[in-house]
């Protein structure tokens, strides 16, 4: 469905995506996460044709990323990560517009998907709250029902309640065959929705994994407090990594099972225990030192 | 092929742009004619004679474009008093709709919604340009309905020539053309499409200073090429006015080059958002 090959963004000299392979399948879902700054939101615009590769070349339905630009947009929804529209337009105005540039009638599905996420369509843009502004995103990019939906970060501003609206509606779009590249910086989301997931770091894509592998792979941030000064390998468990100390404190992540964990640990002197959700930049860092190994 | 969807939004986004520029220009027109009666009444021409005589607001007056002689003339008239409304004003109302029409999508950042829609490049292009065109030809129609209107309620026992009235309005509309593709070229080469207006205005008004120079000393004649206001032939009552090819040429070739630039820019240009 999407396949680049040594796709490559340089902004000036600045570095924007560096020799990217990225293949995904019809009808999966493909999570696209990293921090801020790694090359998500380019690589997103190479492949709509908003800023041009400067070297390598990416297909969408088998077309030419370049050449065939609007034959690929004709089956595309594109859901930005920042809302910007006309402001004196209002809703369904928007809507409208948006739609007429598709040869597909979207008056009902706007009316239906307007009500599913409680929007009214008689607002100006300029009113609307950033968390509305959403809302009209994601009808955008619905209402001519794409089989690619292509979401950059859709979920920041948007509160619980419509998040889960949005994930019923994008998995019962999924299960109708349409394909899903979802990017975003945290993890929590990708776990709910995903199939696979690719990280990219500094422009590269460092791992692609599938959901279950990365499942088992949990790692958690555990942070140990001992009673006397810690040594580095005070704990013998497989799955640590990268142990550190700190005065009495040891801190590591790990990937093993937790009840190898607990068995090691029985019988130490332990004045505190921390296990938390490692964040995003961990994992990377994680992900990343074993690229480099 | 025009995105008739495009077309259409782009018409009604401008379209009290357009009225409003397009009440002060034609006012402004009606206003100014509405003084040819008075001062074609016995005295203040002679008034207006003693005034001419002083050298320095001799220069003044010819700087813009004005003459006692071609005054006493109801078309003469016209197009000394027109410069001001006509080409000054035309010129800013079209370098500016021309210098945002394309630009302001990425100002504010609406370009990331337009250009993932299934439009190329050139259908974006061509339709905004033809929303531009659409409006620059409303604007000069209405000109060209007024001016004629004016000249002939105000004319009293005077005459002119209706065909030198239309040659002059040619060239003011080639003109205004001209400084629209300025325009549009000028808003493509910003990065991130920031507005452009103070430099648009600075254009317009310099073109038309380094004009009025150039008419008041000869040895700035030469100058006066640097600026499109020198390329309008405004001596509509020589017997033998008419469009001249060169001046035609230029106006049509400055557009034309300039409008196909921008668009090899634009099809090109990384769009940042």
């Amino acid at each position: 469905m999407i396949d680049t090959q040594g796709l490559t963004k340089y902004y000036g000299k600045s570095r924007g995506i560096i020799d990217l392979d990225l293949k995904i399948e019809q009808g999966e879902i493909f999570g696209f996460i990293g921090p801020n700054g790694a090359g998500k939101s380019t690589t997103i615009r190479t492949l709509l044709g908003l800023i041009f590769p400067s070297s390598g070349s990416g297909r969408i339905f088998g077309l030419d990323i370049v050449k065939d630009t609007k034959e690929i947009k004709k089956k595309i929804g594109f859901m930005p990560s920042e809302v910007n529209y006309y402001e004196k337009m209002d809703v369904h105005e928007l809507l409208r517009y948006s739609a007429n540039f598709y040869e597909t009638n979207c008056e009902s599905r706007i009316v239906e998907l307007a009500d599913t996420f409680d929007l009214d369509l008689d607002r100006k843009i300029i009113d609307l709250s950033r968390g509305n502004q959403k809302k009209v995103s994601i009808l955008q990019c619905l209402i001519h029902q794409p089989p690619l939906l292509i979401l950059d970060e859709p979920t920041s501003s948007l509160d619980p309640l419509m998040q889960a609206k949005f994930f019923d509606i994008l998995r019962e779009e999924n299960s109708k065959g349409t394909t899903i590249f979802f990017s975003s910086h945290t993890l929590s989301e990708v776990q709910k929705m995903f199939r696979r997931v690719g990280i990219i770091k500094e422009g590269k894509i460092i791992a692609v994994e599938d959901i279950d592998n990365l499942r088992k792979k949990q790692l958690r941030k555990i942070q140990l407090e001992f009673t006397q000064p810690a040594k580095i390998d005070e704990i013998d468990c497989p799955g640590i990594i990268d142990p550190q100390t700190d005065k009495n404190n040891l801190f590591f992540l790990f990937s093993g099972t937790m009840n190898d964990f607990l068995h090691a640990l029985a019988g130490k002197d332990i004045e505190d225990l921390i296990i938390e959700e490692p964040t995003l930049e961990e994992i990377f860092m994680h992900y990343y030192s074993e690229e480099k190994g | 092929m025009i995105t008739t969807n495009l077309y259409s939004k782009e018409l009604k986004r401008y379209r009290n742009s357009f009225i409003g520029w397009s009440i002060s220009i034609n006012v402004l027109i009606l206003m100014g004619m509405a003084f040819y009666p008075v001062l074609m009444q016995g005295d203040m021409l002679k008034q207006m004679t003693v005034f001419f005589e002083n050298p320095f607001m001799k220069n003044i007056m010819t700087a813009f474009g004005a003459s006692l002689d071609d005054m006493t003339n109801v078309l003469g008239f016209y197009s000394s008093r027109s410069t001001m409304f006509i080409t000054l004003l035309g010129s800013f109302f079209s370098i500016l709709l021309a210098g945002k029409i394309l630009a302001r999508e990425e100002r504010e950042k609406t370009a990331e919604f337009l250009l993932t829609k299934p439009v190329t490049r050139l259908e974006v292009f061509r339709s905004k340009l033809a929303a531009y065109f659409t409006y620059l030809l409303f604007l000069n129609v209405v000109i060209l309905i007024i001016g004629f209107l004016s000249l002939e309620i105000f004319k009293g026992d005077t005459d002119y020539r209706l065909m030198a009235f239309i040659i002059h309005w040619i060239y003011c509309f080639l003109l205004m053309m001209a400084f629209g593709a300025i325009g549009l070229f000028l808003s493509l080469l910003i990065k991130r499409g920031r507005p452009i207006t103070g430099v648009s205005i600075g254009i317009v008004l310099g073109g038309y200073f380094i004009d009025g120079l150039s008419k008041v000393s000869p040895s700035a004649d030469k100058i006066g090429y640097l600026s499109p206001f020198k390329f309008v032939d405004s001596g509509v009552l020589r017997p033998d006015y008419a469009l001249a090819g060169w001046r035609v040429m230029y106006f049509l070739g400055i557009s034309l080059v300039l409008i196909v630039l921008t668009f090899v820019f634009y099809k090109k240009k990384d769009i940042l958002v």
